[in-house]
């Protein structure tokens, strides 16, 4: 099976759909001839034309206004946003216009738009430019919001976001773009909403997604050679969680452990241990909940500083070994 | 009509306003649009319009009042309308008083003076963010030992309400093998109880099964209702009651025949067949009509021997015995008795049965041949004198009366229980002669 | 304190109806037609205002009358077909684009048979199917969504406009320099309407507002704009329908700030009391816009008092019948709580 990068895998999904169904375009900044800020579009304005590769002024407001508008009347766009931290300028249209049109108006209106946003930290832009928001995002009742970790998963998700009848956030962690994996060739898609086991285990289940997947995924085979069986569940989409999946993983191995980028106080690893709390899962847990997440600071521009801010692979590792040993 | 002016809502959660003035008194004209009356709502002094042109009257609520929104607060009197118009204290919006609504502004709570503290106390106040208010002082400041003192009582007070700290888990784990918690020993942090410390625990017992460790308590059921008032009857009936018993067996072939040949006609005729403890209640009623001695009850200085024939059949339920009675067993056919007594099951087993038909019985047949009991002796049920203890139909080689072959009979064993004051064990075996006569040769029941 | 003054307006004022009806196409009937609908709309208003008095709306509502003539001018010159999004002192365009009374009532009451099934409000009434893609609780709101409409039309290659109608407010958020921006980059099909009523919510435009008339700030994006009385209906209905030409002929965006005035305070908890009882009542009676050009037509003999009561009568009925509807309706079920989230 042919590899391709995370960031090949976003286009292609783009470019097969953009060709498959006429209603559907890509509105962002720095999209034409640039190629993206990520070079996620390169190529496509040479296949699209200006009309369906629409490049913006920088008004966010108006892009994700635009594209919840133009949801509305039948088109399918792809608004793209340079960082996730400018979502922050389009909260209203995201928040008041799309995720509320099909309420408010009883159910007669759809808003079938995507909002690409790159995400995370670890490349040296520092506080303005490297934000998880999805915990703020999740809690807006109307929009679906997704984060692949794979190639595999991007494309199949963003094939099922772009189709989907309603506002999807679709989360890339900048880290991954280069990160390669094995795609096949031809159509499939992955359902929203459903979580992947990645690495089967049986002593504890770690749920996390987006780059922490690979971390999570970089321990659990480190810790498998020395018989510690760890359990890596990728959930995929954020919003609607897929909360079966959890507990049923947390009955298996009665212990949970929480792993995300976003920063912790409010974020949704406290989703994740409510749901299990409540759930008959709790009767199976053998060790208190934990969580790993970012700090709660704005992400520093030193490097040093920038990796201490977030989980990594040496804290997964550290925190797993004492979920099992019984140090909490 | 005379028009009815209407306190306006003017604000999302507003209930009432208060009257500042009538700025139009009853009895003076007023136009639409002109203001009337200056109300005030917690946030501001309005003027209210009248929504009419007229004579303004009725005015219901004045200068100081609190006025419901949404309600009638007065009247306007058209060209040629008088107050007789007015609708009738029947039509008349009944403005319930309204009680005093809190006030915005409301009373501010009378001002606690100052605590006093000593520096130190106010700065570990400061720092668990405690108000000194909450906390007694021993003296005239508030010292630190005085908060020290009341943190160890808030401490001293929370007691958990689950003695030993295991794990979810290690809880359920726990309840499903049986095994008591507080035998656990915990090897988690804290001295928590951890699932494989109860996995632990449990393979060891079933490894070398001790003692040691206490066995699960007793079950236990409570002694009420229906188990309560058996034990309290069967307990004075063995205690007071001298009890006789005789046992005879019983060859049922002739009478099994019998039984099989009026259950073809009852099929023939779609009627239910005849049940062998129906046949049996039909034959022991036909004995007791000739035996009223076990058909009697003891009174105090007499013995009544009672002229109906009302046969109890016991019930095993779930919750415990029941008899049902089946009134005039001598005097019903076979037919009737038989669907009387299926009546009286089924109720029996949907609890549905009546006082009446569980009273007034005179004799019991209690019938354990279902379980396979060979036989046994029943307690008398008072106030009746005798009872009917009915095993097991056993087919068994018996010798035939009169010849020295052997053959294979079906073979019943009957105990009758009687009370030795009413009847001697002559008198019952007589009626048990009798019994068997009739059940060994069924035409008798023609003679 | 009122800040205002006359300015010149880009309109003639309307004073010889047949003439100008003659130059606009409109027959004597549509005439009358309009006269009629700002009728309902200013008695459907002061129905409003009476229910909420009764305690029967919950929450607050925002009252049009006395922007009757921008209402129905625009209602009868945009076509069915075009888009509309609205703000949230909507019911007069959304009466004038041909609502039912009914749902429309039904819907103040929250009730199920609302255009919204009782999930929307006053401020968020909607005909998705009939193109209306709401009133908008957001100052604004309509100007991000129509930058993506116009998009979408531009993009079908269709031959509809859509409407965003925004207040004087709404010139000062930020989403209005970026729609027109884009607007005007793209050459969208977007009538903008700013329906001037000369106050946000107590703010008088004029001391808020940087730069006025409006049609300033569209030349800034190339953008034609015109200011004209809002209260002249036939004058509105003039010059949207000539917008409408523009942007259907590929033309581009247009802007139209119409100048009007409101009656009612802001919302259901205004006190009035950022402006004076004699300017409300000069607007109420001489400027009004239902007076004039009822004066117009009777006139020109189109209409006689007779008429006038009759229509009054008629419309009254209506009105009267829609709330009768809306209390007969039932409340949604609130096991449907849950619904419409997601598609």
């Amino acid at each position: 099976m042919p590899e391709i990068t995370y960031r090949q895998a976003i286009q292609d999904a783009m470019v097969e759909e953009m060709r498959r169904d006429e209603n559907v375009f890509l509105i962002g900044e720095d999209i034409g001839s640039y190629g993206g800020a990520f070079g996620v579009s390169a190529g496509m304005l040479t296949e699209f034309g200006p009309e369906r590769i629409r490049e913006t002024p920088i008004s966010e407001l108006a892009i994700v206004g635009a594209a919840a508008g133009a949801a509305m009347v039948g088109m399918r766009p792809i608004a793209e946003l340079m960082f996730m931290d400018f979502v922050l300028l389009a909260m209203e249209p995201l928040m008041n216009q799309a995720a509320k049109a099909r309420y408010m108006f009883g159910g007669k209106a759809t808003v079938p738009m995507v909002l690409r946003l790159p995400s995370g930290s670890g490349t040296g832009a520092a506080a303005q430019h490297s934000q998880s928001l999805e915990s703020m995002l999740m809690g807006i009742p109307g929009i679906k919001v997704v984060a692949p970790s794979t190639a595999y998963d991007a494309k199949g998700l963003l094939l099922s976001a772009i189709r989907d009848h309603n506002p999807v956030c679709f989360v890339e962690h900048k880290l991954l773009y280069k990160s390669k994996g094995e795609v096949p060739e031809g159509e499939y898609t992955i359902p929203l909403g459903v979580a992947d086991i990645k690495h089967p285990g049986e002593e504890i289940t770690v749920v996390t997604s987006g780059i922490m997947v690979q971390k999570s995924l970089a321990v659990a085979q480190k810790l498998s050679q020395e018989g510690v069986s760890v359990e890596v569940l990728d959930l995929r989409t954020l919003r609607p969680m897929d909360n079966q999946a959890i507990i049923n993983s947390v009955k298996k191995t009665g212990r949970l452990l929480v792993v995300h980028e976003a920063v912790q106080t409010g974020g949704w690893a406290g989703e994740v241990m409510a749901v299990v709390s409540a759930s008959e899962a709790f009767d199976y847990l053998d060790a208190p909940m934990r969580r790993l997440a970012g700090k709660d600071i704005p992400i520093p521009y030193n490097r040093f500083l920038e990796a201490a801010a977030v989980p990594q692979e040496a804290d997964i590792e550290a925190e797993i070994r004492a979920i099992i040993a019984n140090k909490y | 009509m005379p028009t009815p002016f209407i306190m306006p809502k003017m604000d999302m959660d507003q209930e009432v306003v208060t009257i500042i003035a009538w700025l139009k008194n009853e009895g003076d004209r007023i136009e639409k649009g002109e203001p009337v009356v200056e109300v005030e709502t917690d946030k501001i002094t309005s003027e209210i319009e009248a929504p009419e042109s007229g004579i303004l009257t009725n005015i219901l609520y004045h200068e100081n009042e609190e006025a419901p929104v949404t309600k009638v607060v007065a009247y306007i009197l058209k060209e040629g309308e008088t107050i007789q118009d007015l609708p009738g204290s029947d039509g008349v919006e009944k403005n319930s008083a309204i009680p005093e609504a809190a006030s915005a502004t409301g009373k501010s709570p009378t001002a606690k003076p100052a605590v006093s503290a000593t520096p130190l106390a106010e700065k570990v106040l400061a720092e668990l963010n405690i108000p000194a208010e909450q906390i007694p002082a021993t003296g005239a400041k508030l010292t630190r030992k005085d908060v020290e003192s009341y943190l160890e009582k808030m401490r001293d007070q929370v007691v958990p309400r689950v003695q030993v700290a295991a794990t979810p888990a290690a809880r359920s784990l726990a309840a499903e093998r049986g095994l008591n918690l507080e035998n656990v020993v915990g090897s988690g942090p804290r001295d928590r109880v951890q699932a494989s410390d109860v996995l632990k625990l449990s393979m060891q017992k079933s490894a070398a099964p001790s003692f040691a460790s206490p066995k699960p308590a007793a079950t236990s059921v409570p002694m009420i209702g229906k188990r309560k008032q058996i034990a309290e009857r069967l307990t004075s009936s063995y205690q007071n009651v001298p009890h006789i018993f005789l046992n005879v067996e019983v060859d049922m072939s002739r009478s099994e025949a019998a039984r099989k040949r009026i259950n073809e006609v009852a099929t023939r005729h779609s009627q239910p067949a005849v049940s062998m403890t129906a046949y049996l209640v039909r034959m022991v009623a036909w004995a007791l009509k000739r035996h009223p001695h076990l058909n009697a009850v003891l009174q105090e200085n007499s013995i009544q021997l009672l002229p109906d024939v009302n046969i109890g059949v016991a019930t095993a339920l779930d919750d415990g015995l029941i008899v049902p009675v089946i009134h005039n067993a001598d005097l019903l056919p076979m037919q009737e008795l038989n669907e009387r007594l299926r009546y009286l099951t089924s109720q029996a087993r949907s609890s549905a049965l009546t006082a009446t038909e569980v009273s007034g019985g005179t004799f019991t047949i209690s019938n354990m041949g279902m379980f396979g009991i060979k036989s046994f002796t029943a307690i008398i049920n008072p106030p009746q004198s005798a009872i009917l203890a009915v095993g097991a139909l056993v087919r068994r080689p018996v010798v035939i009366d009169g010849q020295d072959t052997v053959a294979v009979r079906p073979m019943l064993e009957l105990t009758v229980g009687a009370d030795h004051r009413v009847v001697d064990g002559a008198g019952v075996a007589s009626f048990l002669v009798d019994l068997v006569n009739a059940l060994e040769t069924p035409e008798l029941l023609l003679y | 304190m009122t800040a205002w003054k006359k300015v010149e307006f880009d309109n003639f004022e309307t004073t010889n109806v047949l003439e100008k009806s003659v130059s606009l196409g409109l027959s004597q009937e549509q005439l009358i037609e309009m006269y009629r609908t700002m009728v309902k709309i200013r008695l459907f208003e002061e129905m409003a205002d009476k229910q909420y008095a009764l305690g029967k709306v919950h929450g607050t509502m925002h009252l049009s009358a006395g922007q009757e003539a921008v209402a129905v001018g625009t209602g009868f010159a945009t076509r069915r077909g075009d888009y509309l999004l609205n703000h949230h002192r909507g019911h007069g365009h959304f009466i004038a684009s041909g609502a039912d009374l009914n749902k429309m009532m039904a819907e103040f009451l929250g009730k199920d048979t609302g255009y919204c099934r009782g999930r929307g409000g006053s401020m968020h009434i909607a005909d998705v199917t009939a193109n209306n893609l709401g009133a908008n609780g957001i100052v604004g709101g309509g100007l991000q969504l129509a930058a993506g409409v116009g998009l979408a039309i531009q993009m079908k290659k269709r031959d509809q406009l859509v409407l965003t109608i925004f207040g004087d407010g709404a010139t000062n958020e930020g989403i209005f320099h970026e729609s027109l921006n884009m607007a005007a980059i793209w050459n969208l099909p977007i009538l903008y309407l700013c329906e001037n009523n000369q106050y946000g919510m107590s703010a008088n435009v004029a001391v808020v507002s940087a730069k006025t008339p409006f049609k300033h700030r569209a030349a800034a994006y190339d953008i034609p704009g015109y200011y004209i009385d809002g209260n002249d209906v036939l004058a509105v209905y003039e010059y949207i329908i000539n917008a409408a030409e523009h942007i259907r002929s590929g033309k581009g965006p247009v802007f139209i700030e119409a100048q009007t005035y409101r009656y009612f305070g802001h919302s259901k908890s205004d006190r009035n009391l950022y402006r004076t009882k004699e300017e409300i009542d000069y607007w109420k009676s001489v400027e009004d816009p239902i007076l004039r050009f009822q004066k117009l037509l009777l006139t020109a003999d189109l209409i006689d008092e007779t008429m006038i009561a009759k229509i009054k009568k008629e419309m009254s009925e209506e009105i009267d019948k829609s709330v009768t509807f809306a209390e007969n309706s039932p409340e949604p079920d609130v096991k449907d709580v849950m619904e419409w989230v997601y598609a």
